[in-house]
């Protein structure tokens, strides 16, 4: 067995791989702490993976950390050097946390793992994305892995040639401090927006900026591609993340594009601000998808490949996806469902096996998109009070469950969902997920604003089989992939019934999910279709800002402190008494 | 401007005192055998999600109003839970605690709580909407203090409600001991702040001479690297 963990600096997490290179569980630390973005030592996690799979230390062969610790250490030091004394905070805080940082994972392992940090080994940071993203891809051979993020132990942007899972050899990096990731950060924290979980949000508001605006042409300017040197070129003088602790961006952005926004002022469609910062996140995803563009076209240049794997937190950004597959080169993209840091422990879980079994037959098995384990516990048992005090239980019988949540859905309510196994991304497929009636205007407005307290700027994901997106969407075969985890939006058809729906972006895109294939979704499409309904909303089962529900406590207390009244569960159909 | 600031600085570590309840709460009613336990951390878990979130509206107008530069320093993102300590790095309270001082912690802090909320229902006035949100706030502290003790007895027929004191006294005592020693360290931290800065800047001209290119991976197999580098 071999354990892939990541933590520190982004969500930590646990992965654990069987001898046969099967992806058998997987967990996120949030998911278990209930703290978003929680990046401490997921320990966590390593013990529900230990306990639920039933495995002690002496079962595990080797542990991998997802990246070098004391490299991202020093390049960061490194780069602050050069600009003291400005930077001095930044170093200070550094070397005061210095084991707080990755550098005390073995320290770590042998604090709660006693044992674990003998079989302690390290993976290159961006090699545990490539190596997350390749068991997703059918062909293991002659494929290109591109990697783009905030930061890795070294670089913010890689391209690698994978020859086979025991070659990858990398060809080109962006080094740090000069990042795409980092530049998308800067701009969310100086929109109001939380980093690493506000990226999403600059996303929605983009749609509706305009390109040719000031705003965004001043934004658009603020990178470029050097087509001599073949490099990302940024003026670091308008960013401060290389700098300082508080401060992803500098004064000199806030006189280029006017003051940032107060974080706790509500951005409200129709407000005088509402354009100007809609505008300018307009600019960075523009600067994004061109940057991207850049980045495939020299890919496809150095390597001469058609496919590629393509990770790090970058690729969450599913607006940009659409304009990559329209590249003439490109003929495959595989993205992770999980491509940011936190899935590296997947990648990590593979470095372990491919190196454990370097000179055997490699066998990666594709990872299923609900990996973590159900857990063994007698829930109708521990949660008897609790529904029965809270909730009353409208149906036992699975398939009846399935079929009168089906008919709520129809009356135009907003179902919550705790089926089966979590899903490994930070995108609910179903298993945790909020769902109604996608053309139904009222509906999917109840679930956005009041159930989950969403800005009405950020539309939801519909969810369909892959017939009904046929028949909506402008699908390319490909990112076809990527479709069943939200990896990437798509143009809705011209002069479609689409246009109208609630969950169409502003720009006539739509965040689709094709459902999988006898998955909770698709059973109830199943139902659902025959009662004129062929496309559901799907958005996260959670309380906003809280992470997505795990379990099915998580799940009753969603339902108990929200608006929401049903939720559907492996116990049955339950309704929250009001 | 100043009074806004102190203002903010009190519901943002109150948020995160209320918050971090709630998940200690949730974590208990999670690692739970008995129903009736699970029903009764998952009530008062509910509970303090509700007074978390009542905290963060207060913020959030008082955010509203503060320049954005002191407004950013206040906006709240979920792993200072951990990094300002309501939430220890070594595991909730109930993974660290024996359940009989766990109770007899709730039992006690939901006091010590309660008599915090004193201080801003002074802050905010008592017949303001606020103050009337912090009064039904620490009716609710108040219930789980009287539930944590009625629960403790009955779980340990054997202890007196003047063991139960005793718990309270000792956790008094280390409250204020903890206020103190945070008073002093960051009076300590003011002191050092220009000792570190200048180790700092001494460890960063010797990290100006490191050469790091060496570490490129330009061109090499990354499945060649040795597996225990750490560099």
């Amino acid at each position: 067995m071999f354990i892939g963990v990541t933590g520190y600096n982004h969500e930590s997490s646990a992965a654990l791989v069987d001898k046969n290179g099967v992806l058998v569980d997987f967990y996120r630390e949030e998911s278990l702490s209930r703290i978003k973005g929680d990046k401490s030592f997921p320990k966590r996690s390593i013990k529900k993976l230990l306990d639920t799979n039933k495995i002690r230390i002496k079962d595990i062969e080797r542990v991998a950390f997802y990246e070098r610790p004391l490299s991202a250490f020093l390049h960061i030091i490194k780069e602050a050097s050069m600009h003291m004394p400005k930077s001095l905070p930044l170093l200070t805080h550094q070397f005061r946390n210095f084991n707080r940082s990755s550098v005390s994972c073995y320290l770590d392992f042998a604090k709660f793992f006693k044992g674990l940090e003998s079989k302690l080994i390290y993976s290159d940071h961006h090699l545990s994305h490539t190596l997350t993203a390749l068991p997703y891809s059918n062909s293991k051979k002659d494929i290109c892995s591109v990697v783009i993020d905030g930061f890795g132990d070294r670089s913010t942007a890689s391209i690698s040639q994978v020859v086979d899972p025991t070659e990858i050899n990398e060809l080109w990096e962006c080094p740090y401090p000069v990042s795409l990731g980092l530049f998308y950060s800067s701009i969310t924290d100086y929109l109001g927006f939380a980093i690493n979980e506000g990226e999403y949000k600059v996303m929605g508001l983009a749609s509706f900026g305009d390109s040719n605006s000031k705003s965004a042409k001043l934004v658009r300017g603020l990178m470029d591609w050097d087509t001599t040197s073949n490099k990302i070129i940024s003026d670091m003088s308008f960013f401060d993340y290389h700098l300082s602790t508080s401060n992803s961006f500098s004064s000199k952005l806030e006189e280029l594009l006017g003051p940032a926004r107060n974080p706790f002022v509500q951005l409200i469609q129709g407000d005088s601000d509402f354009q100007r910062c809609a505008d300018i996140a307009r600019g960075a995803q523009d600067l994004t998808i061109y940057l991207l563009g850049k980045i495939f076209t020299h890919a496809h240049k150095i390597t001469n490949s058609r496919r590629f794997l393509f990770s790090g937190g970058v690729s969450m950004n599913s607006a940009s996806i659409d304009s990559l597959a329209q590249l003439p080169f490109v003929d495959e993209i595989i993205i992770p469902p999980s491509p940011g840091d936190s899935g590296c422990a997947i990648g990590a879980a593979f470095y372990c096996y491919i190196k454990s079994n370097y000179y055997s037959d490699l066998k990666i098995s594709k990872p299923s998109l609900f990996p973590s384990r159900k857990e063994v516990r007698n829930d109708e048992y521990l949660t008897e009070q609790i529904i029965s005090n809270e909730f009353s239980v409208l149906e036992r019988d699975e398939y009846d469950a399935f079929l009168n949540a089906a008919e709520l859905i129809k009356a135009g309510e907003v179902i919550g969902t705790v089926l089966s196994c979590s899903e490994t991304g930070p995108r609910a497929l179903g298993n945790r997920s909020l769902i109604c009636d996608a053309k139904n205007k009222e509906a999917v407005k109840n679930l956005n604003t009041v159930i989950k307290n969403r800005s009405p700027y950020r539309p939801t994901a519909p969810a369909m089989k892959y017939e009904i997106a046929q028949k909506y969407y402008k699908l390319r075969p490909e990112i076809s992939e990527c479709y069943k985890s939200m990896g990437a939006t798509c143009k809705c058809l011209e002069n479609n019934l689409s246009l109208d729906f609630p969950t169409t972006h502003v720009d006539g895109t739509a965040r689709i999910q094709i459902v999988e294939n006898n998955s909770s979704l698709d059973k109830l499409l199943s139902i659902l279709q025959p009662m004129g309904i062929d496309i559901l909303a799907n958005s996260s089962l959670n309380v906003s800002g809280d992470p997505t529900c795990f379990d099915l406590v998580d799940g009753l207390m969603v339902c108990s402190r929200t608006k929401l009244r049903y939720l559907l569960t492996d116990l049955g159909l339950l309704k929250r008494k009001t | 401007m100043k009074k806004i600031e102190s203002e903010l600085l009190i519901f943002y570590e109150t948020a995160h005192a209320e918050l971090a309840s709630a998940l200690e709460m949730l974590a208990a009613s999670k690692l739970t055998d008995s129903p009736k336990q699970v029903f009764g951390y998952f009530m008062h878990a509910k509970d303090e999600y509700n007074h978390a979130r009542s905290f963060f509206k207060m913020l959030s107008m008082r955010g509203k109003r503060a320049s954005i530069e002191t407004a950013r320093n206040y906006r709240f993102t979920s792993p200072s839970l951990i990094t300002k300590g309501y939430i220890s790095d070594k595991g909730f309270l109930i993974d660290t605690m024996k359940l009989k001082d766990f109770i007899a912690f709730v039992y006690t802090n939901e006091l010590l709580a309660k008599s915090s909320f004193e201080n801003i229902l002074t802050l905010v006035g008592n017949t303001t909407e606020e103050g009337k949100r912090i009064s039904d706030i620490m009716r609710d502290e108040l219930r789980h203090h009287g539930m944590a003790k009625k629960h403790f007895l009955n779980h340990y027929p054997a202890l007196q409600p003047w063991q139960l004191m005793l718990y309270r006294t000792r956790e008094t005592i280390s409250n204020k001991g903890r206020k103190i020693y945070d008073a002093n360290l960051k009076f300590l931290d003011r002191l050092l702040t220009p000792l570190y800065r200048a180790m700092a800047y001494i460890a960063g001209t010797i990290a100006k001479k490191l050469n790091l290119n060496e570490f490129k991976r330009d061109g090499k197999n990354l499945m060649n690297i040795p597996t225990n580098s750490i560099l």
